[in-house]
């Protein structure tokens, strides 16, 4: 039980950021824009959020530097991907480089290996909610968390709202799916795809900021670790449609929780247990798109 | 050279230029002169018989690296696992080149290079089969196939094949019948030759055979390729298992001419496979272009660490300066078909015709 318990726990803690990299990276997904970035503006945020939370307490400060630096590189990757038709893939990978290069080079300049607010301690970001702390279960899965998860949860209604109950969101499927039938009738396409990557910006400085700042206070290189990159997996799986996406998200959060706590009785293996959501992934795209062109009769190749 | 060529050029040159010129202003902004510092960067890299040798022998992994990605991209397909394919085929080279016993270097070496590329082929086998017959987009799969590679290969190298007697995760370094002997007193060793002699059969296979030409058919349109008579899914799995087998070659001949042991920081942050990438963008995906941006790559790499050991300034400048050239690579600087005077004209005609429309 005690276990179990460990584990909803952990499955939660790692889903976090993946699950507000997958909400924010499905609205440029579902534009037409594929947001290889998302890896590299989470670093962004995890930086800065350490970096200012060095020099003051101010928690409003933390979150808003960080997510302005996540919206300028967001206003970078519009620019060049939405007015200039670079090729997507290409420019996100820049940005991949670019920030580990930036926050390196900072650090070597400082002359520190990883930084560190040492006035943080993570307990004191966990919200217990009164009742449904008590409840068995769910009280592991919905209490004792920081900020960014409950922001997490809120943002899968809020995506799902905004995608298929408003105008903004309608208009940015149809920009993504038929960018010619939204230019005939008008719609600013730029505009829609502008935004649609800047909301995910926005999510990736809180992913970032629930990475480093909530959970420990520390910033090293690189500790993202792909989390962006199994976010577009998740995206990709869950073909953009939020709660859909989030399950997926969920299943690499149940997986990194099992790795975790196997890994005390099972050894070295249990460390495999981190490519089964991989895998997993790769056979429902596959199943899924072979259920797609399952209809195809004619000899053709698309 | 035609103004086409010349545009291609240009569009590969002033992003370096760029790049180069941000970079200076940050060394400037550190109160830096970044005169000096290109200046010891590329002087000691490039212009002295030891920084030279060096540099082409750090190139040779990258130019077989970005070849392989290079070889995809004309078809317009994405292999982004060129860095697990790279890392299998070094952890395949180590694991032969430690513990099979032979007598004759050459076969040793034989060997494990086709160990290598077998490993490299297999991993881009499942990506290619996905793509051509179950329309699942390769660059996915390839990227979380990655992941998977580095999860198992660091498993395999700190649990079954870890050298025990080693302080740090790491395997078994390769017997000396695998290792690559040095030229002269150069850094250089014969797997720079090997590198030269596949860019030539991939230069002569991408110009001059029926396949090259399919591939470059393929990438321009694949449904009317199919529809001639193309065989495009064929195809596809062909250029995949190339490129893995390229791949796989590379991370043999790094492993087996300048790491000899598979560590977790085998192939550098960022990874030969990353930085293929890049070669590859900024030789406009063509065999010649890859081995010159390899060279100057690998130059600047080289470069980082005269730059950390002669001025003050951190080496990371460098991983931003690459960053910021495959940012400007991403977009077209100078439009390919048209001058600015053309465009300007056609948009005018466009404009009137919209116009003409709504009336």
């Amino acid at each position: 039980m005690d276990l179990l318990n460990r584990i909803l726990y952990d499955a939660v803690y790692h889903m976090t950021p993946i699950l507000l990299c997958v909400l924010g990276g499905l609205f440029a997904y579902k534009a037409g824009v594929l947001n290889i970035a998302l890896e590299g503006m989470m670093l962004a945020g995890s930086f800065i959020s350490v970096l200012v939370a060095m020099y003051t307490q101010n928690a409003l400060l933390i979150y808003l530097s960080s997510i302005f630096v996540c919206v300028v590189l967001g206003l970078v990757f519009a620019f060049l991907a939405v007015n200039k038709r670079g090729n997507v893939i290409i420019i996100g990978l820049a940005i991949n480089m670019i920030i580990p290069a930036v926050a390196g080079f900072v650090l070597q300049t400082m002359g520190v290996p990883n930084l560190t607010a040492k006035w943080i301690n993570p307990a004191m970001f966990r919200i217990d909610i009164p009742l449904i702390k008590d409840i068995p279960i769910l009280g592991r899965l919905f209490s004792g968390h920081p900020l960014g998860t409950y922001i997490s949860f809120f943002m899968i209604f809020v995506a799902a709202v905004l995608l298929y109950k408003t105008k903004f969101g309608i208009y940015t499927r149809v920009v993504g799916e038929r960018p010619l039938a939204a230019k005939s009738l008008g719609i600013r396409s730029n505009l829609y795809a502008t935004l649609a990557i800047l909301i995910g910006a926005l999510l990736c400085a809180v992913a970032g900021l629930n990475l480093s700042y909530e959970r420990l206070g520390i910033y090293t290189n690189g500790m993202t670790a792909g989390r962006g990159f199994i976010a577009i997996a998740a995206i990709y799986c869950g073909k953009g449609e939020p709660v859909k996406s989030s399950l997926y998200a969920f299943i690499f959060g149940i997986a990194r929780a099992l790795a975790i706590n196997l890994s005390i009785r099972a050894g070295g293996v249990a460390a495999l247990f981190d490519i089964i959501p991989y895998l997993l992934m790769i056979i429902i795209l596959a199943i899924n798109s072979g259920f797609q062109i399952r209809n195809y009769r004619m000899r053709t190749y698309w | 050279m035609n103004r086409f060529n010349l545009v291609k050029l240009a569009n590969s040159l002033l992003p370096v230029a760029f790049a180069l010129l941000i970079g200076a202003g940050i060394m400037v902004g550190m109160g830096h002169n970044p005169l000096e510092a290109y200046g010891i960067m590329f002087g000691r890299s490039l212009f002295t018989v030891r920084g030279l040798t060096n540099t082409l022998h750090m190139a040779s992994p990258l130019i077989l690296a970005g070849l392989a990605i290079a070889v995809t991209f004309r078809a317009n397909l994405f292999n982004m696992g060129v860095e697990g394919q790279l890392l299998f085929g070094g952890f395949m080279a180590g694991i032969v080149g430690a513990y099979i016993q032979m007598s004759s270097p050459l076969l040793h070496k034989l060997l494990a290079f086709l160990a290598a590329a077998a490993a490299g082929m297999l991993f881009a086998l499942l990506p290619a089969l996905l793509r051509a017959f179950l329309r699942v987009d390769e660059m996915v799969v390839t990227l979380t196939l990655n992941y998977v590679m580095m999860t198992i290969l660091e498993y395999l190298a700190s649990g079954p094949f870890r050298n025990q007697g080693a302080g740090y995760v790491s395997t078994n370094t390769i017997r000396e019948t695998a290792m690559f002997s040095r030229i002269g007193n150069t850094r250089l060793t014969p797997f720079f030759i090997i590198s030269v002699i596949i860019f030539l059969l991939m230069w002569f296979l991408q110009k001059k055979t029926r396949f090259g030409y399919t591939v470059e058919a393929i990438g321009k349109n694949p449904q009317f390729s199919e529809a001639t008579g193309l065989r495009v899914r064929r195809n596809i799995v062909k250029l995949m298992l190339i490129s893995g087998a390229l791949a796989g070659i590379a991370g043999a001949g790094h492993m087996m001419s300048h790491e000899f042991n598979y560590t977790l920081s085998f192939s550098g942050n960022p990874g030969i496979g990353w930085d293929g990438m890049l070669i590859s963008l900024l030789g406009g995906h063509s065999p010649l272009g890859v081995l010159i941006a390899a060279v100057f790559y690998s130059s600047l790499k080289t470069g980082a660490d005269n730059i950390n050991l002669y001025t003050g300034i951190p080496k990371e400048i460098v991983a931003i300066i690459q960053g910021l050239i495959i940012l400007f690579l991403s977009i077209q600087l100078i439009e390919q078909r048209f001058g600015p005077v053309k465009r300007w004209r056609a948009k005018r005609q466009m404009k009137e015709a919209e116009r003409g429309s709504v009336e």
